[in-house]
């Protein structure tokens, strides 16, 4: 124990210190990430092996049974067109998951462009770059988008390109924001000085030092992302029929509310639940990866 | 101290009930006073009301209700009465027909209605004067040649043949109607939106995307009307519309969704049920690859289960059609069997027509609900494709809004898709008024969807059209309907029942065959 090399951090503890496990016993202390957690795992499983769970075809009219209420063949009930609710909502997560990550995915590294180049080389091109930004950030996101989807035509493909377009913004600021802080650290220079090339200094050293800010924000804009799916989907911008997208069901059972509630309540809850779960679980992750917070 | 903000609280208290109840008082006066304003509901904006260049039913709601016509129908029925002519009569040979006109009718902009407005209104939408955005000229005016002015209050019509619907044509919403023919040349282009007739209303405004409103004619020749104004209000979502008339912000509404019926009824309102004049139809786009195939035509329409669509997805509220006609009008033939629902024979044929595993295609649809389909156009769409879906078929389907619908199916080879969703509202009660919308002539006017074309078809309608006799016509339309059946250029999906529903202090309203609502009669009561 006393041989170990101990990193300054780890000193008065005097255990070997390991970052990843740090943060692991920081997150588990926080029930509710660990709750949201578990649902998405849950949602990720239902997505990735919907074939087997869903109980019907999600795409499989029934027109003599359509509009029932809840039942134990239909556990969640059926649809206008006589579709099972329940095979619908597992199939749906599939293309809520998808739209977020890749949404996020796209707008993380696009954001991290524009932001580390922006933040790095400062001056006329960070103007530039921001302004620009700034521009986009004036407008509510979800107008953007669809004007977005207007000009790109309907479709989930499309719409994922939208969603990932209007969220540019708020990952470029965040890295532009960390690049500025950390690009006058010693260890910046240190590997200026031994001959690294700009390309080398950013993305070997810096942004792996700005990952934890974007690594909760993307969690929470994967939550955003599928809300703006869900709300495209209810325009009817979105993904279009048959497939099963929770925003889209809530629009086609819009008319049914009278007669046949379990058509929107269900779909509702799915977002309602999904998107809370995306939440939590990025403020726990905040929690867990905040240096002020530790101790 | 107490007491004093305690009498300072009592008399601010009793100063505001006394406004509250002043308020209330003046309101209660000026209701009584004030003007009976009757708010219908319908699904959205009217393309136009110019009847010369429309051709919707949205636009012939309030047209019906701004112009007069030559002779009008019958509240009930599409027999034929006196309106803007007094009394009518043909030549012997059926090729001429003079008109006696009303004397001291005055149109909205205080010009005189006389021989003259009648030359101008029908000349405008005749050769050479037409042209090719006037979709109901060459439907409603047939084989006119030309009209003539014989005396300030006579005009005769001049026919290249004897055309057997010629007098209900004269009674028909779109392109009929007279209009001013100063206020025409005052406004030009901008006579669609500024619309000026002699009938029981006089336009005020249109808020596009919200409201049309309408005053009334207090000289209207048949009377003043009961209401003052009246106002069509546009609202998109069914559901909106069944609260709304429940709330009684709207007095009365169109476009009844089959599953807000029990509600609406349960809620005290009164629903209008009658056998509709109209048809869904799904129509195949007939002159290009795929479905210029009859083979592939015929395994679709054995592919839906039209049976279902009528049963559930309409609720009932709506009749299996045999053909394109209700049965309810004259020409409709009851020994028509059109293709059942068999998805087994929909395979096979898929297979003989060389799509053995199976066909990519696309169905085209609009996004508001219609008076021929109260669901709306997305979810018959969306019906259609799971059924599709069962024979293999897979459609996709792309959705344009009502407005920008038309723009997609109006080219003669439409891009976008392979076959669309549509239907036709009846306008005469006159069989050719369904039947020619299956002539190649009507390709041009975009009336014909499909683009559908059958030279025999041609000749049928042309016989009907020119017999004078009802049984001759019969014959030729039996003959037409039998080819049709066989070439399946459409699937007839259903004729809905047309439905209109209004509260119960509303009176004398009624929605006439051809979908639309008069209200020259309608009061509401206190």
């Amino acid at each position: 124990m006393s041989d170990t090399v101990t990193s300054p951090a780890g000193a008065g503890a005097g255990v070997q210190y390991s970052p990843a496990a740090d943060f692991w016993k920081r997150l588990k202390k926080n029930k509710l990430a660990m709750v949201s957690l578990a649902f998405l795992l849950l949602l990720v499983f239902l997505a990735l092996f919907a074939g087997m769970v869903a109980p019907y075809d999600p795409y499989e009219g029934n027109m003599p049974m359509s509009l029932k209420g809840p039942s134990a063949d239909h556990l969640l009930g059926t649809d206008e067109l006589g579709r099972d609710i329940l095979s619908r909502i597992i199939y749906g997560t599939q293309i809520s998951l998808r739209v977020g990550i890749i949404a996020v995915s796209i707008a993380l590294m696009a954001g991290m462009f524009f932001g580390s180049v922006a933040g790095y080389y400062g001056g006329r091109i960070d103007n530039l770059i921001m302004r620009f930004m700034d521009i986009m950030l004036a407008f509510p996101s979800l107008l953007l988008a669809i004007a977005f989807m207007m000009v790109l035509g309907k479709g989930i493909e499309n719409a994922i390109i939208a969603i990932a377009i209007v969220s540019v913004p708020e990952y470029a600021r965040i890295v532009r924001g960390s690049v500025l802080s950390v690009k006058e650290n010693e260890y910046v220079q240190a590997a200026r000085t031994i001959g690294c090339n700009d390309g080398q200094i950013i993305f070997r050293h810096i942004l792996p030092n700005v990952m934890a800010p974007l690594i909760v924000r993307s969690t929470l804009g994967i939550s955003a992302a599928i809300l703006e799916t869900a709300a495209l989907g209810f325009l009817g911008l979105g993904v279009q029929p048959p497939y099963a997208e929770w925003g889209t069901m809530l629009g086609s059972g819009r008319g049914y509310l009278f007669n046949a509630p379990h058509l929107v309540t269900f779909p509702g809850i799915a977002i309602t639940l999904t998107v809370m779960a995306f939440n939590l679980f990025g403020d726990g992750l905040r929690d867990a990866l905040d240096p002020r917070l530790r101790r | 101290m107490l007491s004093r903000s305690k009498f300072t609280l009592f008399t601010v208290a009793l100063l505001i009930m006394a406004l509250a109840l002043a308020g209330c008082g003046g309101k209660a006066d000026n209701k009584q006073a004030a003007e009976k304003v009757f708010v219908f509901a319908q699904g959205s904006d009217p393309r136009g009301l110019d009847p010369a260049f429309v051709d919707d039913g949205e636009s012939a709601n309030p047209i019906v209700n701004i112009y007069d016509t030559l002779v009008r129908y019958k509240s009930g029925s599409t027999e034929i009465e006196p309106a803007l002519a007094t009394e009518w009569t043909p030549s012997p040979d059926g090729k001429e027909w003079t008109f006696k006109l009303r004397q001291n009718v005055k149109f909205h902009d205080g010009t005189p209605f006389n021989a003259d407005a009648v030359v101008y209104s029908v000349s405008r939408q005749l050769p050479p004067q037409r042209t090719d955005d006037m979709p109901y000229a060459s439907f409603t005016f047939g084989p006119v040649q030309k009209v003539e002015k014989v005396d300030d209050y006579t005009v005769k019509f001049i026919l290249s043949d004897p055309y057997a619907p010629f007098l209900a044509n004269l009674a028909m919403a779109l392109a009929a109607p007279i209009v001013s023919p100063a206020a025409v040349e005052k406004y030009g282009k901008d006579f669609i939106d500024n619309p000026v007739g002699t009938g029981p209303f006089k336009f005020a405004e249109w808020k596009k995307g919200q409201q049309i409103e309408l005053v009334a004619n207090k000289e209207y020749w048949g009377g003043a009307p009961k209401l003052d104004k009246l106002v069509y209000k546009f609202v998109k979502e069914n559901s909106v519309r069944a609260s709304e008339l429940r709330t009684g912000a709207v007095q009365a509404m169109n476009g009844v969704d089959p599953n807000d019926v029990k509600m609406l009824e349960d809620a005290g309102v009164k629903v209008i049920k009658n056998p509709g004049m109209n048809i869904n139809y799904l129509a195949f786009f007939s002159n290009k690859k795929p479905f210029d195939n009859p083979k592939l035509r015929e395994a679709v329409s054995h592919a839906i289960n039209r049976q279902n669509l009528v049963e559930f997805l309409y609720q009932g509220l709506a009749e299996l059609p045999n053909g394109v006609l209700p049965s309810f009008m004259p020409g409709y033939d009851k020994t028509l069997a059109p293709y059942d629902y068999n998805p087994e024979k929909a395979k096979q044929l898929l297979a003989e027509a060389g799509y053995p595993n199976g066909l990519k295609t696309t169905l085209l649809t609009y996004s508001t609900v219609r008076p021929y389909n109260p669901v709306g156009g997305d979810k018959l769409a969306a019906a259609i494709q799971a059924d599709l879906r069962k024979v293999g078929i897979e459609a996709e389907i792309k959705t344009y809004p009502w407005k920008e619908y038309k723009e997609i199916y109006t080219p003669e080879i439409v891009k976008e898709g392979d076959m669309m969703l549509y239907g036709w509202i009846g306008d005469n009660g006159d069989p050719d008024n369904f039947l020619s919308l299956l002539e190649t002539k009507e390709i041009k006017s975009t009336l014909n969807t499909g683009k559908y074309s059958n030279k025999k078809v041609d000749e049928l309608l042309v016989k009907g059209r020119t017999a004078q006799a009802m049984e001759e016509r019969n014959a030729a339309y039996s003959e037409l309907q039998k080819i049709v059946e066989k070439d399946a250029p459409w699937v007839f999906l259903s004729h809905s029942k047309d439905m209109a529903a209004y509260n119960s202090n509303v009176e004398g309203m009624d929605l006439h065959p051809t979908g639309v609502i008069f209200f020259r009669d309608v009061d509401i009561k206190k």
